[in-house]
């Protein structure tokens, strides 16, 4: 437990390391992202028009904000695919690799000493906003090549709603997770 | 809420198809109908009836299935009527002139506030037969990614990327990934139980969405920082096996084994996208409505 948040309050972090800890918390990660998508199937969920909120985005960004770009890329790319296969939806490499980089982004967020800081917050979320733009354009876009719609299309039906959707989550829900995880952290004495 | 897989063990050629050989030939039929950038429907109907044919040696049961097919071409209707209407772009139809195309049918202009745009609703032949190109080149590609939940073992995909060229800890993560999902499962309906138990409640609500998703947190909360703080003991056990100094054993790799049908199916993968790039640069496949089409609505 003593090294908990890769050294939360002391280590000077390496934005890149690349170890156990990020394959074990990567797989966490996706774990959480692909059971939580599923879950939330089956729980009344708000939704606006055809916006429909996802919960798990922000559990994605937060594991980005937290250890860092790769884990919140394995956690996307496969907390996609899994979250895929527990639904039964099937495989689609453009939509896991744009929630990859949506973790990616969200985890150039990463080594900050306290996550009760309001400019702390304030920065993961920019950070998450920005990861899931491109992650969610990425997606749409490469829809255009594989369906061949056009950019208005893209835009509308895919990019749109997604973003909105994923956007409010994110507000509302990470800087809750980032407040609870500094939480358990300086629980556990660091 | 148990979490179940979707895959059943079942005798039949799609499953026992090595999984690495429907991964890449998935990725050849993706590469070839769009990096080819062939339209012409002729030539895109016989790759959706290989999928379609490779789909249905799977022997899935229609009732597995029935809601993952519903929705995706429920969504794939939805998106390419948007994408016809909107402006039937996309594809071939970029450069296709609509002064020259046949209306089926225009709606009247509705002219947009302050900017003075006018909108017009336009459906023509073209741009019904492309949508129709588009959902056949978009159904090879679905009808072979359906099925891979169904008949892939969940615990099969972190050797198959591993086999695939994907570095063993990347590989390690799926791997791991997908043997915690059974027990984050549990622990979402104990968090939903024990909240319950404590008045928590979702379903009854008469509060705006931004109250409904901030009191999702109870839910959440919980199990996430559960699973962060027993993640550091399976980060000991494994930094305590040494595990990341070599090159790791899979237990399953003996599983994965290119048979001739592997072979055959790659082939064709690989055949069809050489095939659809050279008739590209031949200058043929470009974008064709047939003449039934026109007679149709003349």
């Amino acid at each position: 437990m003593a090294t908990m948040g890769a050294g939360m309050m002391t280590e000077k972090k390496n934005l890149w390391e690349f170890s156990t800890r990020q394959v074990v918390y990567g797989a966490i990660g996706a774990a959480l992202y692909g059971v939580l998508s599923w879950v939330t199937n089956f729980v009344p969920l708000p939704a606006a028009g055809n916006v429909t909120f996802r919960p798990a985005v922000a559990v994605l960004v937060f594991f980005g904000v937290a250890y860092g770009p790769w884990v919140g890329f394995l956690a996307g790319l496969f907390g996609n695919i899994l979250g895929d296969a527990i639904s039964g939806f099937g495989f689609y490499w453009n939509w896991s690799l744009g929630n990859g980089l949506m973790g990616l982004i969200a985890g150039m967020a990463f080594g900050m000493a306290d996550f009760r800081k309001t400019a702390n917050i304030v920065r993961a979320v920019i950070w998450s906003v920005i990861g899931i733009v491109v992650g969610m354009l990425f997606a749409s876009l490469t829809e255009m090549i594989t369906s061949g719609i056009d950019l208005n299309t893209a835009l509308v039906g895919y990019f749109t709603p997604a973003f909105l959707g994923n956007l409010v989550v994110t507000v509302i829900l990470l800087p809750i997770l980032m407040i609870a995880f500094a939480g358990v952290a300086a629980g556990r004495g660091r | 809420m148990l979490v179940t897989w979707k895959y059943r063990p079942r005798d039949t050629f799609l499953q026992r198809l090595d999984p690495r050989a429907r991964i890449l030939y998935l990725a050849c039929v993706t590469l070839a109908v769009t990096v080819s950038q062939v339209w012409d429907f002729r030539l895109l109907l016989p790759v959706c009836l290989i999928s379609l044919a490779l789909y249905f040696t799977g022997r899935l049961p229609w009732k597995d299935v029935r809601r993952a097919w519903t929705l995706i071409l429920l969504f794939i209707t939805l998106i390419l009527g948007l994408n016809a209407l909107l402006s039937g772009r996309g594809g071939p139809m970029a450069v296709l002139d609509e002064a020259q195309q046949t209306i089926i049918y225009q709606s009247g202009a509705l002219v947009v506030p302050v900017t003075g745009w006018a909108l017009r609703l336009t459906l023509t032949v073209e741009r019904v037969w492309f949508a129709a190109a588009q959902m056949v080149r978009i159904l090879s590609m679905v009808a072979l990614a359906i099925p891979i939940p169904y008949t892939i073992d969940p615990s099969m995909y972190g050797v198959t990327f591993r086999r695939m060229g994907l570095p063993d800890k990347a590989a390690q993560t799926i791997d791991l990934a997908f043997r915690f999902v059974p027990t984050l499962g549990r622990d979402f309906a104990l968090t939903m139980d024990a909240q319950r138990a404590r008045g928590y409640e979702l379903e009854q609500l008469r509060v705006g969405p931004i109250e409904r998703l901030r009191r999702l947190a109870p839910l959440i909360v919980p199990v996430v920082m559960s699973a962060i703080v027993s993640g550091e003991d399976v980060v000991d056990a494994m930094d305590l096996r040494a595990f990341g100094t070599r090159p790791r054993t899979w237990l399953r790799a003996g599983w994965l084994r290119f048979r001739p049908a592997d072979y055959a199916l790659l082939g064709l993968g690989v055949a069809l996208m050489v095939g659809f790039v050279t008739i590209s640069l031949m200058g043929y496949g470009d974008f064709w409505v047939p003449e039934f089409m026109y007679r149709l609505f003349q």
